[in-house]
């Protein structure tokens, strides 16, 4: 059975608008799903609903198997779930909130530090433990927040925009602990802007634009779908384009190119190179400046399917 | 005994803020404090009108509007903090606990309720400072318990108006509601010198019950006819708002 299963799953607002729009999920246990969508896409909604904080006004959801309207109490026992604000307590200390969190949890008082302890130390807080959280900094909230909603050991865990607004080192931070958590098992929900993050974390994607799932796969096979790579090529001073273009035929389909010295590939030959490409140049007598392989990125699928760039891609 | 847990968990860090940040503490005890040896001094003489019968300590008579005003302002302040919970989205993490509403709601107002033994201590002491008997300890322990109580009761209005308007901006209206309650009773004179309209309002407000039954030890004796109505008043107004606070939480997310 999947971890997460949604079916037609449906949020209107007042004025009928439709935040999320009928979308389908169905998420392996031990799978990290990569969420994207720009802000407004229904992104949020759609994590709100699953971990049963807004109620679907249609279709169906089943986290760890039970179903998110009718038996939200055992949704909530089998989840783990950090928001896109760290929402934490500034009076409290790391070790207070931790044990708090436990205690919401049903945690016995024992079990409750040994695991505030472990997952303190996890996540590289042990120092900072009993200092007040309001002194923490954006990547350290984010990391008490993460070890907060492992706690009880949860065996789905939402993430939802861990990393919007942290500098690259505490994202790379954070990124290793999610990957760590493939290797428990844990299921991962994980919302996200960037589509490096999507990229590097995910097994599969999911990309949601106006409420509607556009595109599903793992990010090869989106990248695939995308099209295939291109070589753009800068040719020397002097050299014909057109002769290029002959030669390079062998392993794709020149396309014109903005500068007359220009000349852009696209790749018809999966295992085809820039090796090949300046071999073949060379055997034409066609001298080359500079030379790069371009494959496509999410960013492409995206746009492809959404019309329009993701607002981290460029992160 | 997963309650058991939990509503100290959610009062101790309520209280947090208290021990923490002392200053926050402060308007709820300085403003009854204040409005209650403002009022003693301008109308203490207000007693030797017939309607007092040989009642000649004002301050005692009034002190206890000064408790049950003090426990307003825990109401209301654990309104504000709920409003500021949910702005700031600490109050999701509590949702997303699998813990019954109810229980939250204890955790809230059992926090409250412990709250208002800092205005009730001040506003004691002071009244004895100023020459207010020493009522007794039953006594004491009676009113204390009737202060907590509407605590309770004015940190549910403060949850119900915090779950519906989630802004702090709200906060006008958790405070008026106690204000307005503690106003209609026979707060400053006996009921039976009262303008029949507010006689007639104060009859069917439950707070003046409880306003009796703390009163009872400041102005004379105990007696189990004040004691009884104080208790259920509270009591049944506690029900009443706990019901609509437990069902704006059932209500979050629909």
């Amino acid at each position: 059975m999947p971890a997460i299963q949604a079916k037609g799953l449906e949020r209107r607002f007042k004025g009928d608008i439709k935040a999320v729009d009928g979308i389908d999920l169905a998420i392996e246990p031990g799978e990290i799903y990569g969420f994207l969508g720009p802000n407004g896409a229904g992104k949020t909604t759609t994590v709100r609903m699953l971990v049963t904080l807004l109620m679907p006004t249609g279709g169906q959801a089943l986290v760890a198997g039970h179903d998110v309207a009718k038996d939200p109490s055992a949704v909530r026992r089998n989840i783990g779930v950090a928001l896109q604000e760290a929402a934490l307590d500034p009076l409290m200390t790391g070790n207070e909130l931790m044990l708090l969190q436990a205690t919401l949890q049903g945690m016995s008082s024992k079990l409750a530090k040994e695991r505030s302890v472990e997952l303190i130390e996890r996540v590289g807080l042990s120092e900072a433990a009993d200092r007040r959280v309001g002194g923490y900094s954006g990547g350290m909230k984010r990391r008490l927040d993460l070890a907060m909603a492992l706690v009880h050991g949860p065996s789905v865990l939402f993430l939802d925009e861990p990393t919007t607004g942290l500098d690259p080192s505490s994202r790379f931070q954070l990124w290793q602990e999610v990957s760590r958590l493939r290797t428990e098992g844990t299921t991962v929900f994980l919302t996200t802007q960037y589509l490096e993050e999507a990229d590097q974390l995910a097994d599969r994607v999911g990309i949601i634009a106006d409420g509607k799932i556009v595109a599903e796969g793992t990010p090869d096979e989106l990248k695939r779908e995308s099209g295939a790579s291109h070589l753009e090529i800068n040719l020397a001073e002097g050299c014909d384009p057109s002769t290029a273009h002959q030669a390079l035929a062998k392993i794709g389909a020149p396309e014109p190119a903005a500068e007359q010295r220009d000349v852009r590939v696209r790749l018809t030959d999966e295992n085809a190179g820039v090796a090949d490409a300046v071999r073949l140049l060379d055997d034409a007598g066609i001298m080359v400046e500079e030379i790069e392989l371009v494959r496509p990125s999410l960013d492409d699928v995206f746009m492809e399917k959404t019309g329009r760039h993701l607002e981290g891609s460029g992160d | 005994m997963k309650g058991a847990q939990v509503v100290p968990a959610l009062a101790r860090r309520a209280l947090n803020e208290i021990l923490r940040v002392p200053g926050a503490a402060i308007p709820g005890v300085l403003a009854p404090t204040v409005f209650m040896l403002g009022i003693s001094a301008v109308f203490g003489n207000v007693t030797q009108l017939p309607g007092f019968n040989g009642l000649d300590d004002y301050l005692a008579f009034v002190l206890p509007v000064g408790l049950l005003q003090g426990a307003g302002f825990t109401g209301a302040a654990t309104g504000v903090n709920l409003a500021r919970d949910i702005e700031q989205g600490w109050f999701d993490r509590l949702l997303l606990a699998p813990v019954s509403r109810p229980l939250l709601l204890a955790g809230l107002i059992s926090s409250a309720s412990l709250r208002a033994l800092i205005p009730t201590t001040t506003l004691v002491a002071v009244g004895l400072l100023f020459g207010v008997k020493f009522p007794g300890i039953v006594e004491l322990l009676i009113a204390a318990s009737l202060v907590m109580l509407l605590a309770a009761c004015t940190a549910c209005w403060g949850t119900i108006i915090a779950l519906k308007f989630k802004t702090q901006q709200a906060a006008p209206l958790m405070q008026i509601g106690s204000f307005v309650a503690v106003l209609f009773t026979a707060a400053y004179a006996p009921k039976q010198m009262l303008q029949p309209w507010l006689k007639g309002v104060a009859t069917v407000n439950p707070v003046n019950y409880v306003l009796t039954g703390v009163r009872q030890g400041f102005i004379g004796n105990v007696t189990w006819a004040d004691t009884w109505p104080a208790y259920l008043a509270a009591f049944a107004l506690l029900t009443v708002l706990a019901s609509f606070a437990i069902r704006g939480l059932m209500r979050m997310g629909r």
